[in-house]
């Protein structure tokens, strides 16, 4: 079958053990205020066009079709543009192709490293993301990058078929988790401690939101949930100025729910109070 | 770092001392190669100069006035090693001997000039030494009692020995001046001053003072732009049995690059599938400075293709590099390795133009791509075959069999004088070709006149057309369709160019660098049907062409590790650029390191590995004053940013474009 993704990121160092392929899968359940791959949101395929070098000729504008009061370019937009700014971003791709890519560059792949399916969410295309790990059983090593956000069913599946986990924890508080994802954060918690009694290897990472997830409230929180399952290690990821800097590429504004401003906290104290050890991305 | 090194290195930043320099003085240049002039222009300038010594300065030898010696060619690894252990003394007694033992005038001359040259050093060694005494330098002073008459017996004797011998080829106008297997040939004296209970920090605070002393002056020895100076040294390799080389003196060589992060010496780093992942760990620190150090240079690859070119596997094995990257013999080889260069994009571009509507399919134009190559590696060989080289006596004294055949280096005076010819854009060539294959032959989507005429209109008009050409398959993403055009023009280059006579006693290298000839070759090429317009640079050496944007360092690692190395090994790297956030923390240092290994496990040659930040780059050109120090990578050198031409900041700025 085949799977959308919007991106392979070869290289990717901070996705999983050794020198890893990430491949980005399309379409995600959750809207996070601080979302830095905003591409990654929508399932469908999409076409962007990059700010920097545009001549202001408008042939794209002449070429695109307004549909829902919002304006898309078409692949006559692709191809007028004199200076190459426009691609479709979201490729359909077989798993057989997808595989056979990632095989090219088996050799260094097989010294360490592997590859990360992330996201989007990449359980929102799980029948796609079961195949390609049933494919590459044995021949790489495989890791998934979520948000924990799926049934318990699919959880379940993926924790038989990968070989690492990146684990994505936001906000304790389920209020607040639905402010700021969209969603509530059973499901996450539910398959989190599924995870962590698996046996199979994993990392959690908390990404440090300025006055949304770097408060004390919610890292003595999520320092909680790390304790009851026993986990004692996260990294830890600030957030990233330039988050919003992809937004634009889609004619969207972004429009974070907080103070992009503001200072990160890096609330290590609290952490190491737990003697959980963190390190920053 | 000590306070001492601290003070020497902000007197060197700050450039207060160039303001010390004797302005408006100038030296006669009337007939400058000449050999009855040599030594009497090397004596008005070493009458000019004067001894100068900075606060704190144990090397000296720095210059005195702003005169900018006009250049002689150089790019040769001299015999340290003998020089530094026997002095000059032993120069002038061996020269003697063969003027002695010869009848034939003109060589009888060439030893008289070879002395006078010698005596005039001396001279200059003499002035150093009461001007230390005077300015109760009495290190130096010390040092200078012995050498360059005798051999040094320490570490700091040799480097002053050294820093010695920099100078006089400087002020002679040697404009390349490497530095050779450092670690290797120095080492003796650095174990006699282990072996007399000197200290590693001593000795490694006196390494640092040399490294720092080397880049006094920098601005007035400049090859293209400055920089571009030639003070590369060679670290590490393996042995005839695959003994590492990697020593003591090699780590603190590393460290002191590391800690003082100037642009001289310029490191490069010999290493093979033996190298253990810590070395190029600590290499990926020294990556992190920015200084685009080190290079470098797998011993399993071109150990073997030098000896394919007909090299002994001693000298092989005990090669180094030249200014920037290409494989030279010390002490033995007076290799030419950058006297010309094939300009692919051009050649191809001239076949694409005039055969391509009479080729019916891919392989026949393949045939006449093949075809022009020979025929440009013919016309490079005939045209060089009668190439005269001026005479260099002063740097034939340091080079092997010189003062014995009483002959110059450049006249087969040392064992090898081989040319080598660089091989520029080749990405470029053969992303032409694929577009080409894909567009016209195998799909149909252009016309052959269409992309004819939009290639006469340099693309005014045809930005369709260009689209589909920038569309198509680019070397760097591990595309074989490509990546197999690329291996066919660079055998047609290396099957007409390795091993022919060159007419001077050597034979020809054919390789993978471009020099600046990225730049300069690239502004007189029309447009190419890869979709560069026409003036726009080519990529540098071996890599992606600009603006491509590829799936990945892994796919770029791939693509340029392919071809079977040995058979091009004249040099030139593969150029990538990280930025600097991947080497932010522990994690993207080791990954870096492992990188590295695979490119060269996997057969790569070289690899020039930049750690770079384009935001930081952009800033430094609205805002130069915010940057006096910033280094970057150029070619086979590094300079300082502000210092470089607008066009060459420009191409490193667009080379990272879309790195991660």
């Amino acid at each position: 079958m085949t799977g959308c993704i919007f991106s392979i990121e070869e290289f990717s160092v901070y996705d999983g053990p050794g020198i890893r392929t990430t491949v980005f899968l399309k379409g995600c359940p959750l809207l996070c205020s601080w979302c830095h791959n905003p591409e990654g949101q929508s399932p469908n395929t999409e076409i962007v066009r990059s700010p920097n070098g545009c001549i202001g000729c408008n042939s794209c504008i002449k070429t695109a079709v307004i549909q829902n009061g919002q304006l898309l370019f078409t692949d006559e937009s692709i191809k007028k543009c004199p200076m190459n700014l426009l691609r479709i971003c979201g490729e359909k791709i077989s798993s057989d192709i997808l595989c056979e890519l990632l095989m090219k560059n088996e050799r260094i792949l097989n010294s360490g490293g592997g590859v990360t399916f992330s996201g989007g969410e990449p359980f929102m295309q799980s029948e796609f993301l079961f195949e390609c790990l049933h494919k590459l059983k044995g021949r790489l090593h495989t890791a998934i990058q979520t948000s924990g956000y799926c049934s318990r069913k699919i959880f379940g599946t993926a924790l038989s078929l990968a070989d690492y986990f990146l684990y994505d924890l936001k906000l304790a508080d389920n209020a607040l988790h639905e402010k700021y994802t969209g969603v509530s954060n059973t499901l996450i918690q539910d398959n989190f401690s599924e995870l962590a009694k698996s046996g199979v290897p994993f990392t959690v990472r908390i990404p440090l939101i300025p006055g949304v997830t770097d408060t004390t409230e919610n890292i003595t929180g999520l320092t909680h949930i790390l304790k009851s399952n026993r986990v004692s290690y996260a990294e830890l990821l600030p957030y990233n100025k330039m988050a919003g800097g992809k937004y634009t590429m889609l004619q969207r504004e972004y429009r974070p729910g907080f103070d992009e401003r503001a200072e990160v906290r890096i609330r290590k104290d609290i952490f190491d109070k737990f003697s959980i050890e963190t390190k920053i991305l | 770092m000590t306070e001492k090194i601290k003070a020497l290195l902000e007197n060197l930043k700050s450039r207060e001392y160039r303001k010390q320099r004797i302005t408006g003085k100038t030296i006669n240049r009337e007939n400058y190669h000449a050999l009855e002039n040599q030594a009497k222009l090397l004596r008005e300038l070493a009458d000019i100069e004067k001894p100068i010594l900075f606060d704190n300065d144990s090397f000296g030898f720095n210059r005195y006035t702003d005169i900018m010696v006009p250049g002689r060619s150089g790019n040769v690894t001299m015999n340290y090693e003998k020089v530094l252990t026997f002095g000059f003394d032993k120069l002038i007694s061996d020269i003697e001997l063969s003027i002695q033992k010869t009848s034939d005038a003109e060589k009888k001359q060439y030893g008289k000039t070879m002395l006078d040259l010698l005596y005039i050093c001396l001279e200059i060694a003499e002035k150093y030494k009461a001007h230390a005494k005077e300015k109760g330098n009495t290190r130096l002073y010390n040092a200078l009692l012995k050498i360059p008459h005798k051999g040094a017996e320490s570490f700091y004797e040799a480097l002053v020995f050294m820093k010695l011998c920099v100078y006089v080829l400087r002020l002679y106008g040697v404009a390349h001046l490497t530095l050779g297997r450092f670690d290797q040939y120095i080492y003796p004296f650095y174990s006699k001053d282990k072996e007399t209970g000197i200290s590693d920090e001593e000795i490694f605070e006196t390494l640092e003072e040399f490294f720092i002393s080397l880049n006094y002056d920098t601005d007035l020895y400049r090859g293209v732009q400055q920089g571009d100076n030639g003070q590369s040294m060679v670290l590490g390799g393996f042995d005839k049995n695959g003994v590492s080389m990697y020593n003591e003196l090699s780590q603190m060589c590393m460290k002191a690059s590391f800690e003082l992060s100037v642009i001289d010496p310029k490191i490069n780093l010999r290493v093979g599938k033996n190298t253990p992942d810590e070395i190029y760990e600590y290499a990926t620190l020294l990556t992190k400075q920015g200084l685009g150090f080190p290079q470098y240079c797998n011993d399993d690859v071109v150990i073997p293709g030098l000896v394919k070119l007909g090299y002994d596997l001693d000298d092989a094995l005990n090669y180094t590099v030249a200014a920037c990257w290409e494989y030279i013999i010390p002490s033995c080889g007076a290799d030419i390795p950058n006297i010309d260069t094939m300009d692919f994009p051009r050649v191809v571009n001239e076949i694409i133009v005039s055969k391509l509507s009479c080729c019916a399919d891919f392989d026949a134009l393949m045939t006449c791509v093949s075809q022009a190559i020979a025929a440009e590696c013919d016309r490079m060989i005939e045209n060089k075959k009668t190439d005269v080289f001026p005479q260099m006596p002063l740097l034939s004294v340091f080079m092997d069999g010189c003062i014995e055949s009483l002959t110059d280096m450049w006249e087969g005076g040392t064992k090898y004088l081989n040319f080598g010819c660089h091989g520029a854009g080749i990405a470029n060539a053969a992303d032409a070709l694929a577009a080409v294959k894909k567009n016209i032959y195998d799909e149909k989507t252009i016309e052959k006149q269409e992309l004819l005429d939009a290639l006469a209109a340099d693309f005014e008009g045809y930005s369709e057309i260009r689209n589909l050409l920038k569309s198509s398959p680019k070397m760097g993403n591990n595309d074989d369709y490509v990546d197999n055009i690329a291996a066919a023009i660079m055998t047609a280059f290396s099957v007409n160019m390795n091993n022919r006579d060159n007419g001077h006693g050597g034979i020809w290298r054919a390789g993978t660098g471009s020099a600046m000839e990225y730049l300069r070759k690239g502004e007189k090429c029309p447009a190419t049907a890869d979709g560069r317009r026409s003036g726009e640079s080519y990529s540098s050496s071996f890599s992606p062409s600009l603006d491509v944007k590829t799936t990945g360092l892994l796919s770029v690692i791939y693509s340029f590790t392919k071809y079977d190395m040995t058979d091009i090994i004249n040099g030139g790297p593969l150029t990538i650029e990280i930025h600097d956030t991947v080497l932010r923390n522990d994690i993207g240092l080791k990954k870096t390191a492992m990188l590295v290994k695979s490119f060269i496990m996997l057969g790569g040659h070289q690899l020039q590995l930049n750690s770079i930040n384009r935001e930081r780059l952009l800033d430094a050109q609205m805002h130069p004053e915010k940057y006096p120090n910033l280094i970057t990578r150029v070619w086979g050198w590094s300079g300082y940013f502000n210092e470089l031409d607008v066009k060459y900041q420009n191409h490193i700025i667009r080379r990272c474009e879309y790195i991660l």
